[in-house]
């Protein structure tokens, strides 16, 4: 079934929201074919039935079905890279699991689309988006791994922490403070002995940021009801060679700790 | 990108520096605020030890305003600006070389090569707001006070990011917007005076919204970085109104754009909605609810605080900054003021020698930028949200959830 048809259908049972019905099938149908040729420069005007059919079908499963499906089509067809920037935006908002997800992951190698491909993947929610990104940190560049790295820091992905870790002594500065900082987000009891471990003999260029992602560890630990573990985190940074900032930091936290109900 | 460590240019430290001050007070618990050394040489003719000593990232533009008027100061000392355009970076450079008649000022392309000066205190970031959540948070793991440009966040992620990253290493972190206490107090000045009654609305008429930018590439120019101008946002080809840091909202700068800005709502918005949150004293909060309407296709929005104070935008016949209240005579209460002398920049320099929170203390100035965010994203979704602010999400809305953050482009993380 074409996004013309299920639209079609929609509108003819009468379940649509007036936004809907706003909506024209053919026009929708015409900026789809539009995307084919879509390159910078071009108007963007002509694209707006997409953003509009987006609003208009967040009460209908179907034709959300259906747009997501034309739009995931439309990036596996062989488009430009400012048709890709524009699909992966929407797909950001419309995006599934069961539709985008593998359209998307096979963007993340590529230097040209690894970054548009997560702009999607990292706001759909559910497993199987964290598993594409995981799956990718391992194949691609240094240039793209502190992207990968950060995403799945953002979505607190437990599972990575072990390919992660493993990233914290990658020769690659940009990419060793990426894995820092993410496991900082993550925040979990595993990702602060790892921090841990790892500040033991972090480089001096990376003093700061595994501070910084071991305070944000202890502070996630904190908020989980894990007040000795981060008083120990907090301790530990307390006692280490730290600057004055971090250290004062620390003793914050260990107070924080000791207050806390 | 280099991630090289630059020595420090001038040693303040000895004895009687800021670092071994702060180092003796950690271990003596003076928490939550430490004291600078540059805070014993206040007043007139400081002596440059005793200066704050500051840099400039993002520096054409707004921040060449934002320069000036610290450079002005005598309680400051700039001894670093960076900036991606090379003929905005050795202008300021020049500039603040002249003003002191010394070579001691360096210019950066790369903010992190301030970052990691141990002997600057304080910095200003006047970058586009695609960038001010990594400079802010950046500069607190570094342990600098920050003076951060209006709107200061691009996202709702970033904003909880931003307040803890101040909090966490008790730094001064100031928003801009000098309007929000200097030019609404005819709004302002009767609500806090009691003259205005038991206060219910009050309604901002900004815009337009951020549109998406699909300009075809031109050529670079030389000593451009353009790909550190682009930074965290979407890889786009340069083009000379994505990146004008002109202050029209018509497609012509960048603050027209989606990628970088989010139009008028949060450039204007940062002003205005500032102004209206203080005049209706709500800047400790957060909505718990934005109401999307649609009036025979007239679309305007309504914030409502937990303590059912309602911030309208674009709400029909009511003008800008219009306040509703019940205009019996009520109580009275003083209306905050800067610290120090100096407006806006005073205030900042001032908190940062007595570590007190600034006026436009990050905490608020992320609230007026949540309230543009909130406003945006009912705008694109086209319909009410509840926004749930101790977990910092929409609830039961999946979808609008998606829009809380963007991800950002490699190496960046935060």
């Amino acid at each position: 079934m074409t996004i013309k048809e299920t639209i079609g259908m929609t509108l003819a049972a009468g379940a649509a929201t007036v936004a809907v019905a706003q909506t024209d099938s053919a026009t929708l149908e015409k900026a789809l074919e539009t995307l084919k040729t879509y390159d910078w420069g071009a108007d963007r005007e002509a694209l707006k039935p997409i953003d509009q059919a987006i609003i208009a079908t967040h009460d209908d499963a179907a034709a959300r079905k259906a747009l997501e499906k034309s739009l995931v089509e439309v990036l596996a067809g062989g488009i430009s890279r400012s048709a890709q920037d524009y699909v992966c935006r929407k797909l950001r908002v419309v995006g599934t699991a069961a539709q985008s997800v593998k359209a998307l992951a096979a963007l993340l190698a590529d230097e040209e689309t690894s970054h548009i491909a997560r702009y999607a993947l990292e706001r759909i929610p559910g497993e199987k988006a964290t598993k594409a990104m995981r799956e990718a940190l391992p194949k691609v560049n240094s240039k793209l791994k502190p992207g990968i790295i950060g995403s799945l820091g953002v979505r607190r992905d437990k599972k990575s922490i072990p390919v992660i870790s493993k990233l914290l002594g990658d020769s690659d500065i940009e990419v060793a403070n990426a894995a820092a900082q993410s496991l900082g987000l993550i925040g979990t009891s595993a990702a602060a002995k790892e921090l841990s471990k790892f500040a033991k003999k972090a480089s001096a260029n990376m003093k700061i940021s595994v501070a910084d992602a071991r305070l944000v560890c202890a502070e996630q630990l904190l908020a989980d009801g894990k007040k000795s573990e981060a008083a120990a985190m907090y301790k530990e940074l307390k006692d280490d060679d730290q600057p004055s900032h971090v250290k004062a930091a620390a003793m914050k936290g260990i107070l924080t700790a000791a207050i806390k109900k | 990108m280099t991630n090289q460590k630059s020595k420090p240019t001038k040693d303040r430290g000895g004895s009687h520096g800021r670092r071994t001050f702060l180092k003796a007070a950690a271990a003596t618990v003076t928490l939550p605020y430490l004291i600078p050394a540059a805070a014993m040489g206040r007043g007139s003719n400081t002596a440059p030890s005793n200066r704050i000593v500051m840099a400039g990232i993002g520096i054409g533009n707004m921040g060449r305003g934002d320069l000036g008027s610290f450079l002005g100061r005598d309680d400051v000392q700039y001894v670093a600006v960076c900036d991606v355009r090379k003929d905005v970076r050795d202008g300021a450079m020049n500039r603040v070389n002249e003003k002191y008649s010394t070579n001691d000022c360096k210019a950066y392309n790369d903010f992190r090569e301030i970052m990691v000066r141990d002997d600057i205190d304080a910095v200003h970031c006047a970058t586009p707001d695609h960038w001010h959540a990594i400079i802010v948070i950046e500069s607190c793991r570094h342990g600098k006070d920050i003076y951060c440009q209006k709107p200061e966040t691009k996202t709702l992620r970033e904003g909880k990011l931003m307040i803890d990253a101040a909090r966490r290493y008790s730094r001064v972190v100031s928003g801009g917007s000098q309007r929000v206490l200097e030019d609404y107090r005819k709004t302002v000045d009767p609500c806090w005076n009691g003259d205005k009654g038991i206060i219910k609305s009050v309604n901002v008429n900004v815009g337009p919204l951020p549109m998406d930018c699909n300009k075809k590439g031109e050529e670079i120019p030389n000593g451009f970085d353009w790909d550190r101008w682009l930074g965290p946002a979407p890889w786009a080809p340069y083009h000379r109104h994505r990146c004008s840091g002109s202050y029209s909202i018509d497609g012509t700068s960048w603050r027209s754009f989606r990628d970088y800005s989010g139009g008028g709502m949060t450039d204007w918005g940062a002003h205005h909605f500032g102004g209206a949150t203080f005049a209706i004293d709500v800047r400790e909060l957060e909505p718990e609810e934005v109401i999307f309407h649609n009036e025979n296709g007239r679309k305007f929005a309504t914030c409502r605080y937990p303590n059912g104070k309602l911030l309208h935008h674009n709400y029909p016949d009511r003008g800008n900054l219009e306040v509703e209240g019940t205009n019996e005579k009520g109580p009275s209460k003083p209306v905050p003021s800067y610290a120090g002398s100096g407006g806006i920049y005073g205030d900042f320099i001032d908190c940062v020698k007595t570590r007190r929170r600034p006026f436009r203390d990050i905490k608020y100035a992320v609230h007026t930028a949540t309230v543009c965010h909130l406003f945006l994203i009912a705008y694109e979704l086209e319909r009410s949200l509840k926004w749930d602010t101790e977990k910092q999400q929409f609830i039961d809305d999946d979808e609008a959830n998606r829009l809380v953050d963007v991800a950002r482009r490699e190496p960046w993380v935060i």
